[in-house]
């Protein structure tokens, strides 16, 4: 097997299993350990301020996006973008009807896909020169800040490189560009169970937690 | 500012398995998904009054706030007087856990729990506010904040009753009186140094005719200065007293005016 087959083959299953296995794990770490050390949450859980707060926060009908109306119009986008692109995406679409899964759903037709791939490449960048430039964002920002944010974006440029060939003048990125492209979402999907991109699930018992603590009290949720 | 912490023992040496032994089972599992998630984004900045009022300095962010806590267990808990120093200025001085941040925290981050956590931290290092920790021994001794017996708690409230009895016959506060309608607790200073509080309250219960009582025992204090420096121990039982005065008295309600 060759290096080309294996971050095909193996890597990407690999890569699957870590982002589905490591994020339950997050989950059942969360929830056995909240059980002991965190049992407010549970005396007096109630759905009502739970939902109440997915909500308000997965939509924007909170009181931050008033409060921030350029950074949170981004945001959501930023994430939009994030999550419809590669799932939605033809040409990804494709391999799987191409896999052993055979699974098929409707794509994205692929100049929205295009425009969203730039959209989200650009405020990518707005974060990362916010994060620099910003005194107050720099004073906060670690070494891992910069790099999940540099991850994050990655497969999306090489993405955008290999659908259009934009770095095809250059022989080494004409050859290997699917393989980079392949190896930066491998990569991104290993990572998220293990960095604060699990917020993509931890958002939901975080923002949940605090409803609870917060609901009861009569405060804003 | 920098106003120095006052110590217990001043001799005291750090301890950095206290500090660990401390910490430990503290960070259960939200504190530790917060200090995991936190994405940095600064969205805290703008909501905190100590931001706001200090020109914007960036280091009155919330979340920059809570950095101590992942670097002291970075650090194992080998950390100096001088760094503690350093934590308690910014726990004391520049936040006082108004929880107005997590209210715009995307995660609902809940920083003023992360900052108790921190104020409790260096109490168990022998820091704290000078003024708390006398109350926190007052509450340890004598149930209430003000160090008041038993005994003189009873005669002023008794001292009280015949003051206001000149003024409105009749008038009666009731002590210890088993299924009264409202428990009254009040601030450990008003039988300290404001009876005439007390006199006014039970001027104002006696014209509207209701049927209230305050206990003997511990537990008439609602203050609760234990809180304000993490000391959590103290803080539960300072509850608990009142919770079970009204229990014994079998209370419908209890009026906590703090």
């Amino acid at each position: 097997m060759n290096f080309y087959s294996f971050v095909e083959g193996p890597l990407l299953w690999i890569a699957f299993l870590s982002f589905i296995i490591g994020s339950l794990l997050r989950a059942v770490l969360f929830f056995s350990v909240s059980r002991k050390t965190d049992k407010i949450i549970y005396q007096h859980f109630r759905w009502k301020y739970v939902l109440t707060t997915f909500g308000r926060w997965l939509l924007p009908v909170n009181k931050d996006v008033a409060k921030n109306p350029v950074f949170w119009p981004l945001a959501y986008l930023f994430h939009i973008c994030l999550i419809v692109v590669p799932i939605w995406l033809s040409g990804h679409i494709t391999l799987w009807e191409e896999s052993r899964l055979e699974w098929s759903w409707t794509p994205i037709p692929d100049g929205l896909a295009d425009w969203m791939t730039l959209i989200f490449l650009a405020i990518a960048i707005f974060f990362l020169l916010r994060r620099i430039f910003s005194a107050d964002i720099r004073l906060l920002s670690t070494f891992s800040d910069y790099f999940i944010l540099v991850i994050t974006a990655l497969p999306f440029m090489t993405g955008y490189f290999l659908t259009h060939g934009t770095l095809d003048s250059i022989g080494f990125f004409a050859e290997n560009m699917q393989l980079i492209h392949m190896l930066s979402g491998e990569l991104l999907l290993i990572l998220i169970p293990f960095t604060k991109l699990s917020h993509f699930i931890l958002f939901f018992f975080s923002r949940g937690a605090t409803a609870v603590e917060f609901g009861r009290r009569e405060y804003s949720v | 500012m920098a106003e120095e912490a006052k110590q217990m023992e001043v001799t005291k040496e750090i301890n950095p398995h206290e500090i660990m032994d401390f910490l430990k089972p503290k960070i259960g599992a939200r504190f530790k998904m917060w200090l995991n998630i936190c994405a940095h984004c600064g969205l805290c900045a703008n909501t905190c009054h100590y931001y706001n009022a200090s020109g914007k300095d960036p280091k009155m962010i919330p979340a920059y706030k809570v950095r101590f806590i992942k670097e002291i267990l970075r650090k194992k808990g080998k950390v100096d007087r001088e760094y503690l120093q350093k934590v308690y200025d910014t726990v004391y001085h520049e936040c006082n856990m108004c929880r107005r941040c997590t209210l715009y925290c995307p995660f609902g981050i809940d920083i003023a729990l992360l900052i108790s956590m921190l104020r409790g931290l260096l109490l168990s290092q022998g820091m704290a506010p000078e003024g708390l920790l006398r109350a926190v021994e007052n509450y340890q001794e004598f149930g209430n904040q003000m160090a008041v017996s038993k005994e003189d708690w009873v005669e002023t409230i008794e001292w009280c009753e015949e003051e206001m009895a000149e003024e409105l016959v009749g008038l009666k506060i009731p002590i210890d009186k088993k299924g009264a309608k409202i428990m009254y607790t009040v601030n450990a200073r008003e039988p300290k140094f404001y009876p005439q509080d007390i006199m006014e309250v039970a001027k104002i219960f006696h014209l509207a005719g209701e049927d209230w009582t305050v206990p003997s025992e511990s537990g008439w204090d609602d203050t609760n200065l234990a809180m304000f420096c993490g000391d959590v121990k103290t803080a539960r039982m300072i509850v608990e007293n009142t919770f079970k005065r009204a229990e014994e008295l079998e209370v419908e309600k209890v009026a906590v005016t703090e």
